[in-house]
């Protein structure tokens, strides 16, 4: 790990590293091909968008250590900017880009206050602030208020241009990972979730840091809300402002394993299609079960799919 | 050669009470000075101060000719000024030399452009690099120290802030860490040494500075001191002193 931090001239191991990406990415982008029902396209398209919010959430929540309840408010600030934009007349990928800004510039004001703080007052501000606008938003006048907000779609329906936009993002989102995790930005970031005091002491600007990551958080988290409503024809507050939302956002990192690479997108693959299946099997208790989930990986693997994984490949190795 | 830290009046309070009370000095560039006075003396709230952790409440910091009174202790380590902490304060999931990368990277101005080349030295200055790829929490007591130690060289300071470096250490560990220190000095760095550890203090600084309820008690030569009758006062009662 160390070295990929230190080694700059050395190509090799940055392309060892992207490699599962190019091939991910590929095996996803050929799924398709198999002609699989509408309902897998669906399925995987919300999942994929699942992958950028995860991987977004790792950034401030897994590599800095900034546990976040609010990244609700990105994706439905996001998912409703886009909407709009979109809807009087704004290109696609442009209205997506400034649901990203308002994402971002969110982000500020949430971090601007809090992040000069030590402690969990940051944790604690991001519950206040979600709730807060999605209350605003259920009362706003423009949006439509609690009954929500109709997309005009301005040309037939394709599923798979969706499907394709959705994968475009999570591939830069893991790839935007990537890059953070081995570079001084993602090392000041691993330096403050272990020890802010000491960061500070040996030069890192713990404010500023972690500022940026939540805005590229931020930033990816509305991109995500944008695409999502690309799909949809019809976004209101409780659907994307939700605290449920928030917490499957923060959910799916940790099942599979925080501060790692890896593990938010494995987290978003495993809550997308558990959660479908447990929706349509127990749609009342699927929130208990994913709860105890939680709990369960929190006593037993707190290191997720990813910590599983190593414990793994780590029997197979010893027994040789 | 001129002071390169000049202190005036620092003071610090906590809820009214006084930590460090009025406290000026002038450290010499290149000398090593010793800091000690009994628990509760202000030591650690004095470096801390100078670090950039604390701000004072009152007085002036200047460093190299600059002021730097309340300056972030990022900002204080990119001007020079590097410290350890009494109880290390290790990355505990990074790797030691990810651990000294932190320093290297964010710490000082000049880099050689060869960041692992130089990491690997810090850590073979102070003799870990042997445990380079070992998860920082696995490091025993001593190399902890250590790490602490080259995490805050890695960030090339003009002026080393250490507190109590060789607290629980073996005997023969706290020679190597003293040797650590003169060589560390002989290159050039300005260092200031909190310790309790009065034989090592004395065996090692040329210039000692006693503390007591916060305010400078006396400085001078370790002989000056140690046989000063306020410090033996402060340090075992006046009782006994007399």
């Amino acid at each position: 790990m160390s070295e990929a931090a230190t080694d700059k001239g050395n190509l090799f191991p940055l392309l060892a590293k992207a490699a599962p990406l190019l091939l991910a990415v590929i095996a996803v982008a050929f799924i398709p091909a198999a002609h699989p029902s509408p309902n897998i396209i669906r399925l995987m398209f919300v999942t994929l968008v699942w992958v950028t919010t995860s991987v977004a959430w790792n950034l401030i929540g897994g590599f800095a250590g900034q546990v976040s309840f609010g990244f609700a408010v990105f994706y439905g600030l996001g998912a409703y900017t886009t909407a709009i934009t979109y809807s009087t007349g704004v290109d696609r990928f442009d209205s997506i880009l400034l649901g990203a800004c308002a994402a971002m510039l969110a982000s500020l004001l949430v971090g601007l206050p809090t992040f000069r703080l030590k402690g969990p007052y940051f944790a604690i501000a991001t519950i206040g602030v979600s709730e807060a606008v999605r209350v605003i938003m259920t009362n706003l006048g423009f949006t439509g208020g609690a009954s929500g907000y109709r997309i005009m779609e301005r040309g037939p329906f394709n599923q798979l241009l969706h499907y394709y936009i959705a994968l475009a993002l999570a591939a830069t989102a893991i790839a935007l990972s990537m890059l953070v995790r081995y570079s001084k930005f993602g090392l000041a970031l691993l330096a403050i979730r272990e020890d802010e005091e000491a960061a500070s002491d040996l030069g890192v600007n713990p404010f500023r840091t972690k500022l940026l990551a939540h805005a590229l958080a931020a930033a990816l988290t509305g991109a995500a809300g944008g695409v999502f409503v690309g799909y949809a024809a019809f976004i209101y507050p409780q659907g994307v402002f939700g605290f449920d939302i928030s917490v499957a956002i923060l959910l799916m990192p940790i099942i599979g394993g925080l501060g790692t690479v890896w593990g938010p997108p494995i987290g978003a693959a495993v809550y997308g299609f558990v959660h479908e299946e447990l929706i349509a099997s127990f749609p009342q208790f699927h929130l208990l079960l994913f709860g105890s989930l939680l709990i369960l990986i929190i006593l037993f693997e707190p290191a997720g799919v990813m910590g599983l994984a190593y414990k793994v490949v780590g029997l197979f190795r010893r027994r040789k | 050669m001129g002071a390169i830290l000049k202190l005036e009046k620092l003071s610090r309070y906590f809820a009214g009470l006084a930590a460090v009370k009025e406290v000026s000095l002038d450290l010499e560039e290149g000398g090593l000075f010793g800091l000690i006075g009994p628990n509760g003396a202000g030591k650690t709230t004095l470096l801390s101060i100078i670090a950039g952790s604390l701000k004072p409440t009152s007085g002036k910091i200047t460093f190299k000719g600059r002021d730097l009174t309340g300056a972030k202790s990022f900002k204080a380590v990119q001007a020079g000024i590097a410290r350890t902490h009494q109880v290390p304060k290790p990355f505990r999931t990074l790797s030691v030399l990810e651990n000294v990368e932190v320093g290297l990277r964010f710490g000082g101005s000049q880099r050689s452009g060869n960041d692992a080349k130089d990491a690997m030295q810090v850590l073979e200055l102070v003799g870990i690099a042997h445990r380079q790829h070992s998860p920082a929490s696995m490091l025993s007591v001593g190399d902890m120290k250590r790490m602490e130690l080259a995490r805050a060289l890695a960030a090339r300071p003009t002026l080393l802030l250490c507190d109590e470096v060789c607290s629980g250490l073996t005997e023969s560990e706290t020679e190597q860490i003293l040797s650590l220190l003169r060589n560390i000095r002989k290159a050039g760095t300005t260092i200031l040494y909190v310790e309790h550890n009065l034989k090592a203090i004395m065996s090692v600084c040329d210039h000692v500075i006693v503390m007591n309820y916060g305010q400078k008690l006396i400085e001078g030569s370790p002989q000056t001191v140690r046989s000063d009758a306020s410090v033996i006062e402060a340090y075992i009662g006046k009782k006994a002193a007399q």
